[in-house]
């Protein structure tokens, strides 16, 4: 748990509300998509100078403990920040770069790269993925590392490498590094790393509970950007409903289409109630098969109902949400790149399964 | 479970309990004085079979959680009453006659006269009146506010002409209290009075309807030119219709309660591991979904409750909880029916065996999505007045 969690509930809801509030400073509550346009399909596919001002705001480092350069704040924070920034779809790797700075801040006894990080000065993201739809980092010495968020942008990548029973964490320049680069359907791209260790440089001995637990708080704050996307693109076509007419009315006052809106709604609001209830029990101390459970319950839900709710968000516009100038698209498109990383809906209620126990609830 | 048969000391004040003393002071009580030959009844229980809980609760001074202890009450804060709810829930406690303590209670006594209160909030205590809920007619279900049922003053009387469909219980009551129409003139909403009727007044008439359950819970009341003395007039006349509305919150929040699916949950994995279907991945993977929106149905649902402990009212949006709630309970007791091959189309339980009563949940299921405001009026709610979509 961090050090600085605020005590009592009211402090709390301060606490999340300020940082709701900072988030301003790169996604602004009633923004355009302008800078966002502005990046897709380009390399590195986000603005290095905005993931700068991410460090110096502490956004990078929030749930790093103050004694690491961090700001030692909880998931209820780092949520609610993902939040406002996936409401602004915000192309910055803040999540891959947070995943980063929680596992060096634990085991690294160097905090050269950690500073570099949290300051946003670079990004080098964590190459620990070897197959598609996994949370398992087995840590093979030789095969590629894939689906590495917007690593076109990275500067060094964090290897995660079995030794014996142990994983040792590696840092691996990207200056000729082998590396292949695709586009997602957001406009970033994913990279495959093919590893070379014999350039790179040993930091840690053992980062395999550490990276365990930092990648549930990815998932978990990965299903709050969800939420975010959810959130504005939702509030794009209530304001539609509301205003488009055809036949003689505006078509929100159709029945079909208001019990429609209203199902959105209830699926809004559980997502919601999911993430934050998660988090909250993050904040409260939950660990293991608890941790797990309450982590894979919020990104099932987000992942399912991101993809609901941008679907529907399409269908609601007709023809317009169709069009690649209007925005509709773009929160389609995140939520098909994030509702499945850091594991899937069905990875998640798998693991829900086997982690959460029946009846404990009873 | 077998708790000794002891009442634990009564603490002097129990809202000053923290939930989960205040949980465990209660659990406690209800396991050592519930009647076990009650736990789970598979139907809504009649008076005759129910009362003994009834007269259990009222001898312990808990009969009547919310309402204030000047009236008898236990005066529990909101969250503490829900928390008492729920330990009556999961101990499988049947619901009493409750019409009076829930919903006639509070109304009186946030509209009702001194006299009013002083008549009628004791006997509701001692189980002296039991009070049966007028309120839907035939051509007045979703739209309750087009209500026909009238009263015409006549002296110092009113003269009450028509009826009421779906009164649960009503053959075992001795009261009704009614929305009828006394200005035929006014905007729908605005002619409506709150009228209290005793059920063995000349000229009412009350006839049982089975339903799917093959129970009669609910009842057809009649009324054929029935005087009411003025003084059974609750607050203004006319002003009938805001005064039930203003009470209609506690029931939103009741209804969007987890404890149905909840239950059902628990019958679906037992019926699974009974057909031999529990381990099955496709199984899996549908279980998982239900259970997922499950947990997160408690979580929703305890953002409502951490509202009402905050002391905030509960606005349009409590509805979202009432839809989503009993159609996962439908979707629940859904999958129960295409398990359970033959036995799908039983009467009765599986093997006898209560806890597989596929059947049963089924059809207690269905009317969840009609009663407390259909859940095609609640997405009506939830569009208009939580959304803002226009008429």
């Amino acid at each position: 748990m961090s050090e600085a969690v605020a005590s009592t509930e009211a402090d709390r809801a301060e606490s999340i509300r300020m940082i709701r509030d900072s988030a301003a400073a790169v996604a602004p509550r009633g923004g355009d998509t302008k800078r966002v346009r502005a990046l897709r399909f380009t390399d590195p596919g986000f603005d290095p100078a905005v993931l700068r001002q991410m460090g110096e705001l502490g956004w990078i480092g929030l749930r790093v403990p103050e004694s690491a350069g961090g700001a030692g704040l909880g998931m209820g924070e780092m949520c609610a920040l993902a939040e406002e920034l996936g409401a602004g779809l915000a192309p910055e790797p803040l999540i891959p770069s947070a995943l980063s700075a929680a596992v060096l801040a634990a085991v690294a006894e160097d905090r050269a790269t950690l500073a570099r990080i949290l300051a946003g000065e670079i990004y080098a993201p964590i190459a620990w993925q070897e197959r598609p739809d996994t949370l398992d980092v087995p840590g093979s010495p030789d095969a590629p590392r894939r689906f590495i968020p917007q690593a076109a942008g990275a500067a060094l990548f964090l290897v995660p490498v079995r030794e014996g029973g142990r994983i040792a964490l590696y840092e691996m320049p990207r200056e000729g590094a082998d590396l292949a680069i695709e586009r997602t359907q957001d406009g970033g791209n994913y990279g495959t790393l093919r590893l070379a260790l014999g350039q790179a440089k040993r930091v840690a001995d053992d980062v395999g509970a550490v990276l365990d637990l930092a990648l549930d708080e990815a998932a978990l704050t990965t299903a709050a950007y969800l939420l975010g996307v959810m959130e504005k693109s939702f509030d794009l076509t209530l304001n539609y409903l509301k205003t488009r007419q055809q036949f003689g009315r505006v078509i929100g006052s159709f029945q079909a289409l208001q019990h429609r809106a209203a199902d959105l709604k209830i699926q809004l609001g559980l997502t919601r109630a999911s993430v934050e209830s998660a988090a909250a029990a993050l904040d409260a101390g939950a660990e293991g098969a608890a941790r797990r459970a309450a982590v894979s319950r919020a990104k099932a839900r987000a992942a399912e109902a991101s993809m609901l709710v941008t679907r529907q968000v399409i269908q609601l516009h007709g023809g317009i949400g169709y069009t690649d100038e209007y925005d509709a698209g773009l929160y389609l498109r995140k939520a098909m790149v994030l509702a499945n990383q850091f594991g899937s809906a069905t990875l998640h209620r798998r693991r829900f399964m086997k982690d959460a126990p029946e009846g404990a609830e009873e | 479970m077998t708790a000794a048969a002891v009442t634990p000391a009564e603490p002097e004040d129990l809202n000053a309990l923290d939930d989960e003393a205040f949980r465990l002071h209660v659990r406690r009580w209800i396991e050592a004085n519930y009647p076990p030959e009650l736990r789970h009844p598979p139907k809504r229980l009649h008076w005759k079979d129910n009362k003994v809980w009834y007269f259990k609760l009222a001898e312990k001074g808990w009969l009547c959680p919310g309402w204030p202890k000047e009236y008898g009450g236990m005066g529990l804060s909101p969250s503490k009453q829900i928390i008492m709810t729920e330990e009556l829930e999961r101990w499988g406690c049947t619901r009493t006659n409750d019409h009076g303590i829930v919903l006639l209670g509070p109304l009186i006594i946030k509209y009702g006269s001194e006299e009013q209160k002083k008549y009628f909030l004791p006997k509701i205590l001692t189980g002296e009146h039991i009070w049966c809920q007028g309120y839907s007619e035939p051509n007045a279900g979703s739209d309750l506010a087009s209500l026909r049922t009238e009263a015409v003053e006549d002296g110092d009387h009113y003269v009450v002409n028509g009826q009421k469909i779906w009164t649960t219980l009503a053959m075992d009551a001795n009261w009704i209290f009614l929305l009828v129409r006394t200005d035929k003139q006014a905007k729908k909403q605005e002619g409506i009075s709150f009228l209290l009727v005793p059920m063995d007044t000349p000229g009412i008439t009350v006839k049982p309807i089975i339903n799917l359950e093959l129970h009669d819970e609910f009842c057809e009341v009649f009324f054929d030119n029935v005087r009411v003395p003025k003084k059974n007039l609750v607050g203004q006349i006319n002003k009938g219709w805001d005064m039930a509305k203003a009470l209609l919150g506690f029931e939103r929040i009741y209804l969007g309660s987890p404890r149905q699916s909840a239950y059902a949950l628990k019958g679906l994995r037992e019926l699974a591991e009974h057909m031999g279907v529990w381990e099955e991945p496709e199984f899996q993977d549908r279980y998982a979904r239900l259970r997922l929106d499950l947990e997160d149905l408690k979580a929703f649902y305890g953002v409502y409750v951490a509202k009402l402990r905050r002391g905030e009212t509960l606005g349009p949006d409590v509805s979202m909880l009432k839809i989503y709630q009993t159609e996962l309970f439908q979707r629940i007791t859904d999958t129960m029916l295409e398990i359970a091959g033959e036995n799908a189309g039983l009467l009765g339980p599986i093997e006898g065996n209560r806890d597989l009563n596929a059947t049963g949940l089924f059809i207690q299921a269905r009317p969840a999505t009609i009663y407390g405001g259909s859940n095609e009026i609640q997405r009506n709610i939830v569009a208009k007045n939580v959304l803002g979509l226009p008429s």
